[in-house]
């Protein structure tokens, strides 16, 4: 544990809280089983004492950010993270002056689950192309290391090797064990809908049969509602209790929009999704 | 474990598979395919008694007719290797379910299906049955209770359906019973009292500060039971459908017209503690928890049942009751 990183963030905690400057501080503290992270959020000076910050601190806390939108809140915000602020930003879903972000020179995070801390980095922390959050308003830890990042995409490029009949069989074996618990949608930075479609009951998309044609469709129009805007934490796949490999999905989805539209998800405030934008110059697919 | 492919012949054999990474209840074919090491399965046989989905009844049209058709149970069930904290589980939904005016689908396969229990000679870092009315080796609500030995297994025949399992009579065993692991003590005595004490504290608005509200927590749970019902129609056929729901999911409470009866994040996380804690043992005289600590483990931002129960003993001893 990196205990002058942790002070910096306590200390920053503590003058915020002071000064009146944020109503809390959502953070990271440890988890009950003594080794493993969870979410932190700090109202009082004597709780500060809570957080910390180390290799297990996977979640992406921006998504709590949508719950707190009347008060102004200080967060602590890895580099992936930050790329779900700048998207809800760019999306009009928080207001930047409600925000105070410790960004932290994250050195990577490890798999985690309960009671268990993996030894190797994450896949998505072996490919980030990012050492420092792209927005903040403080940074805390050390200057960036770099380190030789892995190559992006290798396993959607497996997948993309097999037939189709290999893939439909790969993704319905794995739908099948969905249970629609919808962590997958609750933890998720962009799934923000008031109604999700799968709520929807007129017209009726999908239903509440936990069935797998049902769980078929809900999986693959939640990536789809997510292409080109999924900032890659995978903490959708974190959370699946069913061990669906959903960022195998996401990013056969974002690399499909990088090679399509050259863009990704939460690198600016200010860039336009793809799917959400129509250019004059566009091709409409006939002759004009 | 032979004699388990006998009771294959005219039954359905649930047993523990390993799948991928996790270990399911699941119908299995031959005794090889049971997965025999493991801490507990990662959903609770609550499934086989209350499916995530399932066919009430339909409706059919025939000659201008509305003819009805009652969902039926196929076979005799037997369910194998569940442990304790999970058959305590099962007879505590037989509280709701087999009240009158009793659920027949689950009476049906509540009758049909006998519960071979695996005694726990190891406890996980979740457990914490010995403080909520069960035990490793609790052989109240199984039929036969298996414990394992170095050399095999002591069979302890607990009810007549599990005589009726046995094909022939088995060697009386001069072994006594292993003694069951050792587990953490969690404060429970006045916890009931303490969910209705310190209702409208702001403890729970804080705690629900991090919840997803996702599904997890009540559909690994072997007590949860809440579902939804929706009728389907198509070309003059209807189907009611019931499948598993969660009082953690958001529009829970919504009713026609909008309202909402518990719009905030603290009061549906207090909802699924109070149901636990308070609700049901006032009706059913034993607290709906019975410490298998799935949802701890699954819980993606480690809401942990224990500390909840022990914050609130702690609340109510500052108050001084």
């Amino acid at each position: 544990m990196d205990s002058e990183l942790i002070q910096q963030i306590r200390n920053q905690a503590r003058d915020l809280l002071e000064s009146g400057t944020v109503k809390g501080v959502i953070g990271y503290e440890r988890a009950s089983d003594g080794l493993t992270a969870r979410p932190a959020f700090v109202y009082e000076l004597a709780a500060v004492e809570r957080l910390i910050f180390d290799e297990t601190c996977t979640h992406n806390l921006v998504i709590y950010l949508r719950d707190k939108k009347a008060e102004k809140m200080a967060i602590v915000v890895k580099p992936c993270d930050s790329r779900a602020i700048n998207l809800l930003l760019n999306e009009k879903q928080i207001k930047r002056e409600t925000l105070f972000i410790i960004g932290v020179t994250c050195p990577g995070v490890v798999e985690t689950s309960w009671n268990y801390k993996g030894q190797t980095l994450q896949a998505r922390c072996q490919t980030c192309q990012l050492s420092k959050p792209l927005v903040y308003d403080f940074l805390v830890g050390h200057e960036p290391v770099e380190w030789p990042k892995a190559v992006p995409y290798l396993n959607v490029q497996e997948m993309e090797n097999k037939s189709i009949a290999a893939r439909r069989d790969f993704w319905l074996g794995q739908f099948e064990r969905c249970i629609r618990c919808y962590a997958c949608r609750q933890v998720c930075p962009g799934c923000y809908c008031p109604e999700c479609f799968v709520e929807q009951l007129d017209p009726l998309w999908v239903g509440i049969r936990i069935a797998p044609k049902e769980n078929e469709l809900w999986q693959i129009m939640r990536a789809f509602h997510l292409a080109g805007r999924c900032i890659g934490c995978d903490e959708c796949e974190r959370v699946c209790p069913v061990d669906i490999p959903l960022s195998l999905l996401n990013q056969k989805l974002e690399k499909k929009v990088k090679e399509l539209f050259d863009f990704q998800a939460g690198l600016s405030p200010e860039e336009q999704p793809p799917l959400a934008t129509f250019k004059k110059e566009e091709k409409l697919g006939f002759e004009e | 474990m032979r004699w388990l492919d006998q009771l294959l012949q005219e039954r359905i054999l649930l047993a523990p598979v390993r799948v991928e990474g996790l270990i399911l209840f699941q119908p299995v074919s031959k005794v090889e395919e049971v997965a025999l090491d493991f801490g507990n399965t990662t959903f609770s046989p609550k499934e086989w008694f209350l499916p995530p989905t399932e066919t009430l009844f339909s409706m059919q049209r025939n000659d201008g007719q509305p003819q009805l058709v009652p969902s039926m149970v196929e076979k005799d069930v037997v369910i194998f290797g569940l442990r304790s904290c999970d058959a305590k589980g099962i007879a505590l939904m037989d509280g709701p379910f087999l009240r009158e005016p009793a659920d027949t689908l689950y009476q049906e396969r509540r009758t049909r299906t006998s519960l071979i229990g695996l005694s726990c000679r190891q406890a996980q870092p979740e457990c914490f049955c010995t403080s909520v009315g069960s035990a490793p080796n609790d052989s109240s609500h199984v039929d036969i209770l298996l414990t394992e030995i170095e050399d095999g297994y002591i069979v302890q025949v607990i009810t007549d359906k599990g005589k009726a399992l046995l094909p022939q009579a088995l060697v009386e065993s001069e072994e006594a019973l292993p003694p069951p692991p050792e587990l953490q003590a969690v404060p429970t005595k006045q916890v009931t009292q303490a969910v209705r004490e310190f209702f409208n504290n702001p403890y729970w608005g804080r705690l629900a500060d991090r919840c997803l509200h996702c599904n997890i927590c009540a559909y690994v749970c072997p007590t949860c039971y809440c579902f939804d019902v929706r009728d389907y129609s198509n070309k003059g056929s209807l189907e009611r459908v019931r499948s598993w729901d969660s009082c953690q999911s958001a529009g829970f409470t919504r009713i026609a017209g909008g309202y909402e009866r518990r719009a905030t994040k603290g009061a549906r996380l207090r909802q699924r503690f109070s149901h636990k804690l308070l609700y049901f043992p006032e009706e059913f005289h034993d607290i709906a928890c019975v410490g298998c600590g799935r949802c701890v483990k699954s819980c993606p931002v480690n809401i942990d049942i224990r500390e909840v129960m022990s914050d609130l003993e702690q609340l109510e001893a500052k108050s001084g009751s």
